[in-house]
This record gives C-alpha cells, sequence and structure tokens, in this order.
C-alpha cells in the first residue's frame, strides 16, 4: 500500500518540480522515489498477506514480484529517458508525471482483490498510455497511434465492463473470494450470465495485452508513439496485464477451466502464428518488435492455458526476461535511429565495426528473445512449455517450437545486419546512461539465463 | 402500475421515433425524451441517485455532446454516402442472425421469480453514500488517479508548445 501511495504523490511532486521549471531534478527525483517506493514493496514481502480495505486489495509474494518488475523496468526506461523528452517539447515534468500514473495504475493491476480495482487499475493505466502515445504532437503517426490506441482501448474497455457486470449479476459480488465461493460451491448451478460474462471478460483481456485476433490495433499503435513510449508499453504494461489476466484467472475462474481453456487454446495458437508470420515480412526494426511483442503475448498466454500453482513463476521469469530484452532492444533503435534517422534492418548494418559494445548487447538481447540457451529468455520458455507439458498440452507445446524456430530467423537477421554487412557509418553516440542500462540490462539476461534459481523461487 | 405502463409505453413511442426520423438532429431530441422517460422509470423504482445522473449525465451532457458532433459533421441528405449493396447483404445477414437468437433465447425464457429487494430503500442517494464511503473507499479515492492523469493529459495535449521542435 505505501508503494502505491508514494507512486501516487511522486507525480504531484514532479509536477510542481515542472511548474518552478526545476527540470534537472525531474530525472533524479523520479528514479530516487520509484527506488524508495521498490523498497517498500520489498518490505511488504509476506507469505501470509491478508486483504486490506474490506478486500480490495491484497499485497502477498505476487503483487510484491510483480510491482517489483514493473518498478524496475520502469527505472530503467527512466534512465534512457534523459535528453528525450525535452526534444519533443518543453513539458518535460508532465511526461513523467503521467508514465508514473500509469505506473501507479499498475500497481493497482497486480494488486487487486476486487473487480472494482481490476477496472480502476485497468484505465488509470490506459488512459495515461492513451496520451504518452500521442505527445508528438506534429507527428502524423503519433496522432493516428494516440487515437487508434484510445478508440480500440475505450471499445475493450466496454467488453471488459461489460463482463464484469455479468459476473456480478451471477454471483452477486465484485469481490474475488466471493466469486471463487461462488463457482466452486454450486458448479452445476453457475447461471449463464457467469460464462457470456467470463468470455467478454478475455475478451477485454486479450484486446489489452494484445492478443490474436484482437492485437489489430498493437502494430500501428507501437510503430506510432515514440520509441521510449513504445519501450514502456511493450515492457512494463505487457507485464502488467499478463499479471492481472493470471491474477484474476487464478483466482476465481480455476475450476472452470474445461470451459474457457479452449478458448485461450485457439487464442493462444492464433496469436503464435499471426505475430510470428507476419514478423517475418516486417523491413522495419521497430515494426518487427511490435510483432514479436504480440508473439510474445502468445508464449505468455500458455502460463493462463495450463493454469496450475507454478503459472504465477512462469509468467514472472518469462516477462523479466521478455521486459530486460526488450528495453535493450529499443535503446539500441533509440541510438540507431538518432544517427541514421531511419528504422529499417538496414540502418544496423556494420554496427559491430564502431560499437562492439552496443552491437554486443543488442546481440544478447536478440538471442535472448530468440530463446537461445544461456540467456533469460531461454529459461522463461523453458519454465512455459514445461508447464504446458504437464497437462499434456503436447500439441500446443510442439506448435509454439515450430513458432521459436521461425522467429530465431528475424532476430538473427539483426545480428547478421550488425555483423556480416558492412557500410560506411559513424560511430553511434552512446551516452553513459545508455552504457549503463544496456550493460545492466545484458548482465541481468544472462545471470537469469545462467542461474534461473535465483528469481524462479520467489513466488 | 398505471403510471409504469404509461411511462413504458412512452419509452417504446420516442425510442421508435428515434429510429425513424429523417432528421438527425430530431432524432437526438427524441432520445432525449426517451432518456427523460428512463429517469422516471428509475424514481419509481425508488433509485434516486441514478435518475439524478441518468438526468444529468446522459440527457445534459452526453447528447448535448452528441448535438454539438452533429453541427460539427453537417450531416445532410446530399452528402450521405449511397450504401452498396454487400452492406445491405451484409445487415440483412447481421439482423437475421440477431433475430434467430432473440427468437432462440425467448424459446428457452422462463419466468423468474421476482426479486424482492431486501432493503427498498436501496437507490437512496443516503445509502449509496454510505457504502462509496465505507466499503468502497478506496477505489473511490484511487479513481481521483484517473481523473488528474486524465486532466493532466488533456491540457497537456490542448496547450500549443512554444518552439515546436520536429525530429
Amino acid at each position: 500500500m505505501t508503494t502505491l501511495i508514494i507512486l501516487s504523490v511522486l507525480p504531484l511532486l514532479l509536477l510542481y518540480l515542472g511548474l518552478f521549471k526545476a527540470n534537472k531534478t525531474l530525472l533524479p527525483v523520479s528514479v530516487i522515489g520509484l527506488l524508495v517506493g521498490l523498497g517498500f514493496a520489498f518490505a511488504e514481502w509476506n507469505a501470509n498477506a491478508q486483504p486490506i480495505f474490506s478486500g480490495m486489495m491484497l499485497f502477498d509474494r505476487f503483487s510484491v514480484a510483480f510491482s517489483s518488475i514493473t518498478i524496475l523496468s520502469t527505472v530503467l526506461i527512466l534512465l534512457l529517458s534523459k535528453g528525450y523528452f525535452e526534444k519533443i517539447s518543453s513539458h518535460v515534468a508532465e511526461y513523467y508525471a503521467i508514465i508514473l500514473f500509469a505506473l501507479a495504475g499498475i500497481i493497482v493491476m497486480v494488486s487487486f482483490h476486487n473487480m472494482v480495482m481490476l477496472f480502476i487499475g485497468i484505465e488509470i493505466m490506459s488512459v495515461s498510455l492513451y496520451i504518452l502515445a500521442g505527445i508528438r504532437k506534429n507527428d502524423f503517426a503519433s496522432n493516428e497511434a494516440a487515437l487508434k490506441y484510445f478508440l480500440m482501448g475505450a471499445f475493450s474497455t466496454g467488453f471488459l465492463l461489460f463482463g464484469i457486470t455479468l459476473i456480478y449479476g451471477a454471483s452477486g459480488s465484485f469481490n474475488l473470494e466471493a466469486i471463487r465461493n461462488y463457482v466452486v460451491e454450486s458448479p452445476r448451478e453457475i447461471s449463464p450470465l457467469f460464462y457470456t460474462g467470463l468470455l467478454l471478460v478475455i475478451v477485454g483481456m486479450c484486446f489489452k495485452v494484445g492478443a490474436a485476433p484482437f492485437h489489430f490495433w498493437t502494430p500501428d499503435v507501437y510503430e506510432g508513439a515514440p520509441t521510449l513510449i513504445t519501450t514502456f508499453m511493450s515492457t512494463v504494461v505487457k507485464t502488467a496485464g499478463f499479471a492481472a489476466f493470471l491474477r484474476l484467472f487464478s483466482a476465481c475462474f480455476a475450476t472452470l477451466s474445461d470451459f474457457w481453456a479452449p478458448v485461450l487454446l485457439i487464442i493462444t495458437v492464433l496469436t503464435l502464428f499471426i505475430g510470428n508470420i507476419t514478423a517475418l515480412y516486417q523491413q522495419s526494426f521497430k515494426r518487427m518488435l511490435a510483432f514479436s511483442s504480440i508473439s510474445h503475448a502468445g508464449y505468455l498466454l500458455f502460463a493462463i492455458v495450463a493454469l496450475g500453482s507454478a503459472s504465477a513463476s512462469s509468467v514472472f521469469v518469462y516477462a523479466s526476461a521478455y521486459s530486460v530484452a526488450s528495453i535493450i532492444a529499443f535503446a539500441a533503435l533509440i541510438l540507431v535511429h538518432r544517427q541514421s534517422g531511419s528504422d529499417s534492418f538496414d540502418s544496423f548494418n556494420g554496427l559491430a565495426s564502431k560499437n562492439p559494445f552496443l552491437a554486443f548487447t543488442l546481440t544478447v538481447a536478440m538471442l535472448s528473445l530468440a530463446g537461445i540457451p544461456l540467456t533469460a529468455g531461454f529459461v522463461g520458455k523453458f519454465f512455459m512449455f514445461s508447464e504446458a507439458l504437464n497437462k499434456y498440452q503436447i500439441w500446443l507445446v510442439v506448435l509454439a517450437v515450430v513458432n521459436a524456430i521461425i522467429s530465431i530467423f528475424y532476430y538473427f537477421r539483426v545480428i547478421i545486419a550488425m555483423y556480416f554487412r558492412t557500410t560506411d557509418r559513424g560511430e553511434v553516440a552512446v551516452p553513459a546512461y545508455y552504457t549503463f542500462v544496456l550493460g545492466l540490462s545484458a548482465i541481468i539476461t544472462i545471470v537469469i539465463g545462467v542461474y534461473p534459481a535465483l528469481i524462479s523461487d520467489l513466488i | 402500475m398505471s403510471t409504469f405502463y404509461f411511462i413504458a409505453f412512452l419509452s417504446i413511442f420516442f425510442a421508435i421515433l428515434v429510429i425513424t426520423a429523417r432528421n438527425p438532429v430530431h432524432s437526438i431530441l427524441y432520445l432525449v425524451l426517451t432518456f427523460f422517460t428512463f429517469t422516471i422509470h428509475y424514481i419509481l423504482l425508488n433509485a434516486q441517485f441514478l435518475a439524478i445522473v441518468n438526468f444529468i449525465v446522459y440527457m445534459g451532457a452526453i447528447l448535448v455532446l452528441f448535438l454539438y458532433t452533429l453541427m460539427l459533421m453537417n450531416l445532410n441528405k446530399d452528402n450521405e454516402p449511397m450504401k452498396s449493396n454487400i452492406v445491405k447483404i451484409a445487415a440483412v445477414f447481421g439482423g437475421g442472425c440477431l433475430l434467430v437468437t432473440v427468437v432462440a433465447s425467448l424459446k428457452t425464457m422462463t419466468v423468474s421469480e421476482p426479486v424482492v429487494l431486501q432493503n427498498p430503500d436501496l437507490g437512496l442517494v443516503k445509502n449509496l453514500g454510505k457504502v462509496l464511503f465505507n466499503e468502497f473507499l478506496l477505489p473511490f479515492e484511487v479513481s481521483s488517479l484517473l481523473l488528474l492523469s486524465a486532466m493532466v493529459g488533456a491540457v497537456l495535449l490542448a496547450t500549443k508548445d512554444k518552439q515546436p521542435k520536429t525530429i
């Protein structure tokens, strides 16, 4: 709870700092504030957490773990923002404030114990993101991204809200425990309203996490939004979306899995194939990352399809690995884009000879995203697949392995461009903050890959 | 009971006028009347708060917004696009699907037990306030974050930058 309070007050502080033109202090203050919030989150680490505020929130291990990974990723992303927002306009404080508002919503999303909190958390996050996607007011692509995201997001919110309403109508409560009791106590007398509501909630959540066939907003929004915001959307927001999805389903609907598992199974397979095959044809690195984020949503859905006691920790490991690797990829993209002004794969040609460090970290990130052993991505995929195998979803795993092989092809295009294509190019300037973020993320990726027990037993 | 039937008749009557009116502005004005009859329904159900919210938010704010949008869009008969045959076929198909669903669900419908409210004063503002400030205090407070974030964002998007720089 303290974390949520800190993250709610911090944006207000930033707005005041912006009012008094103290733009130099914005980044240090927000990073320090986030680290303090992280510390308080750790302090709430507790095996026997009880719901608080008449059953509204529950800060258990799950919520602390996911709060920590989202706060850490946000810190890394904010470190990349040094000198980034100043180029867009002079209202820098507002940008930081809105990012932190979104993070506060995310904390609500990963610790809810009541459907009302879930909805409010998702809305705080989404409204902030609609604004962030459109902060480049003079850029047509950014305007398009914001408008598309807003319309699609509002549409999906309608589905989610209607689903929640129907579930409330059937079970008579918003409280997760009460809904679970309703499902468990009389499994034969569940009202049809409840099933309809469940399906609508699935549709709403799949919109939010960008799973096919509800993914169509993702590529345009990710490509049009400023790259730093895309980084935030594809790492922190995706992690939070899946955490909320998993929390809702494991808390309430676990016993009904015969009903919803086939639906999610089809969504998973579609997401994997659409994400990976479309990514093959992209010429722009940013758009490729957007499609790859769709396919990673497919892998993350595995944990919900094969819902079990280990689901939470496998989503945690996978989301951490994916977030860290994506941050490297987007950071490299920002640097290369700054120099060459283009997002295409060709702009990475010959990067290795001039910037060996940048090329090396990007290689680690690509290997991790592709799921090569000794990187965090492999560990994440391993947990996901082994859990699905435990539930005898053999065909699902076979299809996923085929998809992992397809994905190697497009991730390796970047590596090949960097190391084996040569062009005349100058050295890309890498600021110190970027070196720190790139180095730290690469180290985290390799450490988790070599010694996964560090984080896999947390939840 | 006769009041209910009268108001229900008015609701349906105005709702039909909404979809049959040729002029979009008339259509919206009928929609205002439809919502007004809903407000009366809520009052009959002893739901004060819903009645007030429906009156202020739906009739007052949202429909006025509708009217403004219509004024800006300048919908005339001349520039209304001609609908192609494919659209018509799709519409007939969609409507048919809806009809089948409605008929099927009507067939399986049974009359349920009448719902008896434990507390007939459930919809009064006083009771709602008690629930809102006891059990649902946290969501109520956290919504302020949502509003604040939206407000900051709206101001941010609406202000003009002094030195627009494109990258």
